[in-house]
């Protein structure tokens, strides 16, 4: 009996055994092809005098060449973070918040003014008034302050080419709620992203009342609500909708793929198109609050409108001496809506709330 | 006590045993990284508007009539996937443990892929498939699923195939440690599919429920697949408070009800098994065999089907999505950096989760029974806490001047967060293991005089290999995916890959995302199946 409890001790002492060094066997491969990959990865931490941190919720496939390109430019070492409201991935502005007692971003470069009205009214950002920011209208810097803004996108009305003649698509986002495209319109869902930046302005344009009853009307005639504007385009470009409304630069990612799909200005009569600039802001007690103010200085020269104009996130440069990009007509054009960004994002809470009911989101 | 203390005689003064102490340390570590973020959540929800003590959010929370719609919405896609998942998993798991199937290690193996598929991106496969102008729609010229594409039935599908490995491996590991002969005294009175019945089935079912409890609680806790199929859940509800109005109270408030429905679910299974945990031993006997006999061709068939569904078709059909290889070349060539990350850190965290987890699961299952029912149920909430609600706790947590700012400063939070979300996950499964061991060898170790260190590194240990491989494959594919805590506390400059795919996917071509999609499937897969190659030929089976 006792031997025999003994082997068995032997024989599972040397399987555990056997069992660890298996293991210990995987582990160092699965280090050794993270080293392959050339990079140091230790639990890395580091603050260098020459650094900045940057939180970005401007698509990353645009903003990460810029961003590459001041860092080679200067030398200074540039910590980025990530986020688009596309994929309605909570991040960045959930993080500042909570990052508020003890921050660790020196900027934020917004794509769509409400995340960044939203930080201003919670205190997570402090005045800064650049001096590059000299050339850009008015109306889209803050009389405070407390942001600049920059390349702008707009709001369009996109629909498939194989399935609408271009004489038949709408005009307005209003046409949207004309049976005449019932259950053929998909829009992105209006409690996030730019999507709800435009609602907003719809209701501080309308009125409650009116903006109310448009979406009533939006919700009887079938409006698909789907989960991002790159979602709206894929269902119009595979035909599962005839249209939606998207941004610029959705629709021309899928320009530059063939796809068939075709935009409108909308409202080029009547309200205008709402202009979706980007917006820089200084993040109040940043660790690098200098290396953050020549960061921000960089990011409004006319260089960048320009780099951002030319690149497939076709943004609209506010300055009217930047050439702008070639599918998107010029600001000069046609007639934007006229907003007062604060109040406008003022409305987003109420405005998400009564959508809540109405679109039964 | 410090009277007391004093009239006590020096010599009765007892060290803590070392068993008291490491466990002890267990559980603080549990409670600091696991418990105290979430906690921390529920303070600030208790916050009314002007910052004062309030049940203001909760107040609100009963008054809302999306509520009820809601927790509808929320039990449904819960127990339709356990059911779901358990329904498919279950009887696979039996066929590989006792049934003559043909290349068996292949399937087992084949079978499995659809647990380290993100269900984020099983969903994507599903839309393209089942949409109204997806594959199935344009092989037969008419639009017949779309409808159910985006519902509940969509989602509890899709969940159902991304979890029913789970539960097969949980039955075919019960299956496997049933002791043999129990069955083979049956066998001498009556048929196989009677002892099947009355024999292996009940001893198989504790391990079938807690499988189910599981996978309940993933489907209740994930946000990915009801996001994108558009069914509302109190997940996606939470992600609302967060993203959309930027309310950390209401948010948190959000997340009760869920936690309510796991409460309940872990207490009906505990009502249920009762007592019916029954350890077992291993045995050299064979045991029932199934031989399929005439119903073979029909077995291996349904066996066909249920990979072609669950394997075959979401890959094909990403792979007709993406298009070309090149793109799938050049997404791992721009991500190498955020791949190596991603292995690395997973490894350390589902090695450290193991390390901490079986500790828990070891202190839990030879707790004083009152206790144990109770710890389990705290592993199981936990769990079932939403990740942006663990995320923005750990931000408060960890993000503050000393020595927490710097480990918040570098990848180690990221760990720290793969901790926070998944040790309860692994002390559940190790728990289960030690369970089924009898304490009898513990207890000859300690008569022989051997320290509780010794007769937990050489009698405990030894016996739940498969305990502990399991966990660590669960706890490694469960942290590689993780997106929802990770992508809030991710330091400045630093990326996981499926922060970088869910950063990257907007404005990208849907060519471009399934390429992503694939690539991550591969890349979880390779050192899966190199750890798979690895334990070949050892004991190591699961």
């Amino acid at each position: 009996m006792g031997s025999c409890h003994q082997t068995d001790s032997i024989k599972s002492t040397s399987h555990i055994i056997d069992c660890l060094k298996r293991f210990a066997f995987a582990l160092s491969i699965a280090l050794i092809l993270t080293s392959c990959s050339g990079t140091q990865r230790s639990f890395q931490t580091g603050d260098s005098p020459k650094e900045v941190t940057i939180y970005v919720s401007t698509d990353r496939v645009f903003s990460e060449p810029i961003l590459r390109a001041y860092e080679q430019k200067t030398g200074v070492k540039l910590n980025a973070v990530y986020d688009t409201e596309e994929t309605k991935s909570t991040g960045l502005a959930n993080r500042l918040l909570a990052e508020k007692n003890n921050p660790q971003a020196d900027v934020f470069w917004s794509n769509e003014p409400v995340r960044t009205l939203v930080l201003k009214k919670r205190g997570v950002l402090i005045p800064y008034q650049s001096a590059m920011a000299a050339g850009i209208p008015a109306v889209f810097k803050d009389p405070e302050n407390y942001w600049t803004g920059f390349s702008a996108r707009i709001r369009v009305i996109v629909y498939n080419t194989k399935l609408v003649k271009p004489e038949e698509a709408p005009k307005s986002v209003f046409d949207l709620a004309d049976p005449k495209w019932r259950d053929q319109a998909a829009l992105a869902d209006p409690r996030f992203g730019t999507t709800s930046f435009h609602v907003a302005a719809l209701y501080a344009e309308l009125g409650d009342d009116r903006a109310d009853e448009f979406f009533h009307r939006l919700k009887a005639n079938g409006v698909k609500i789907v989960s991002a504007n790159s979602v709206v385009l894929d269902a119009v470009a595979r035909g599962e909708v005839k249209l939606g409304i998207t941004d610029t630069d959705d629709v021309n990612v899928a320009l530059a793929a063939n796809k068939p799909v075709a935009m409108v200005l909308p409202d080029r009569e009547g309200m205008g198109a709402p202009v979706m600039p980007n917006m820089l802001s200084l993040i109040a007690g940043a660790p690098h609050s200098e290396a953050g103010k020549k960061l921000i200085d960089y990011l409004l020269s006319p260089e960048v409108e320009r780099m951002l104009a030319l690149s497939e996130a076709v943004q609209i440069p506010l300055r009217p001496s930047v050439e702008g990009p070639k599918n998107i007509p010029p600001l000069s054009s046609f007639k934007p809506m006229t907003l007062d960004y604060g109040k406008a994002a003022d409305r987003v809470e109420d405005v998400t709330r009564r959508l809540q009911s109405i679109l039964g989101l | 006590m410090r009277t007391a203390a004093k009239t006590v005689p020096r010599r009765a003064f007892m060290w803590p045993s070392a068993r008291a102490v490491i466990l002890g340390a267990a559980a603080i570590l549990f409670v600091g990284i696991c418990v105290l973020p979430t906690v921390y959540m529920f303070g600030v929800s208790f916050a009314g508007v002007d910052g004062s003590f309030s049940f203001y959010h909760y107040r609100q929370l009963l008054l809302d009539p999306r509520e009820r719609d809601l927790l509808l919405n929320t039990a449904l896609l819960g127990t339709g996937t356990a059911a779901l998942a358990t329904i498919i998993g279950a009887p696979l798991g039996l066929l590989l443990a006792r049934a003559d199937l043909p290349v068996k290690r292949f399937l087992r193996l084949a079978l499995v892929v659809p647990l380290v598929i993100p269900p984020y991106i099983l969903g994507l496969a599903w839309i393209y498939i089942g949409g109204s102008a997806g594959v199935l729609a344009r092989v037969l010229g008419h639009d017949l699923l779309s409808h159910w594409t985006y519902s509940l039935t969509g989602a509890v599908i899709t969940l159902s195939i991304g979890f029913y490995p789970l539960a097969m491996l949980a039955t075919e590991a019960a299956a496997r440690r049933v002791d043999a002969q129990l069955e083979e005294a049956g066998l001498m009175v009556t048929r196989p599919l009677r002892v099947l019945r009355r024999i292996t089935l009940p001893l198989v079912a504790p391990s079938i429920a807690s499988s189910a409890l599981v996978i309940f609680v993933l489907a209740l806790s994930e946000f990915g697949v009801p996001g994108l199929l558009r069914v509302p859940v109190f997940t996606t509800e939470v992600f609302t408070a967060f993203a959309a109005l930027y309310d950390f109270g209401a948010a948190t408030a959000l997340a009760v009800p869920l936690l309510v429905v796991a409460l309940i679910a872990g207490v009906a299974v505990k009502l249920l098994v009762g007592k019916r945990m029954i350890t077992t031993r291993r045995s050299t006997h064979s045991g029932l065999a199934l031989p399929l006999g005439g119903w073979r061709a029909l077995t291996i068939g349904s066996v066909v089907v249920v990979l072609f569904l669950s394997v075959g078709l979401p890959l094909t059909v990403l792979a007709i999505e993406a298009g070309r290889v090149e793109r799938i070349v050049f997404a791992i060539r721009t991500s190498s950096e955020a791949i190596a990350n991603s292995i690395f850190l997973a490894t350390i965290g589902a090695t450290l989760i193991v390390a901490l987890a079986v500790l828990l699961g070891y202190g839990q299952a030879r707790a004083r029974t009152r206790l144990r029912g109770l710890v389990d149920l705290v592993f199981i909430v936990v769990f079932a806490v939403p990740s942006t609600v663990v995320g923005i706790g750990l931000i408060n947590l960890w993000n503050r001047p000393g020595l927490p700012g710097e480990v918040y400063k570098s990848t180690a939070i990221i760990v720290i967060a793969y901790l926070a979300r998944f040790v309860p996950v692994g002390a559940l499964i190790l728990a289960a293991s030690v369970r089924q061991m009898p304490v009898s060898s513990e207890e000859s170790a300690e008569v022989a005089g051997a320290g509780w260190l010794r007769s937990f590194a050489r009698i405990v240990l030894p016996q739940i290999p498969n305990g502990l491989a399991a966990a660590w494959v669960v706890a490694f594919i469960l942290a590689f995916g993780e997106l929802g805590a990770t992508v809030l506390v991710t330091p400045p400059g630093e990326s996981t890959l499926p922060v970088r795919i869910y950063t990257m996917i907007a404005n990208t071509p849907s060519s471009e995302v399934a390429a992503l999609a694939l690539m991550q499937v591969g890349v979880i897969i390779i050192p899966l199946a190199l750890l798979g190659v690895l334990a070949r030929g050892t004991r190591l089976k699961w």
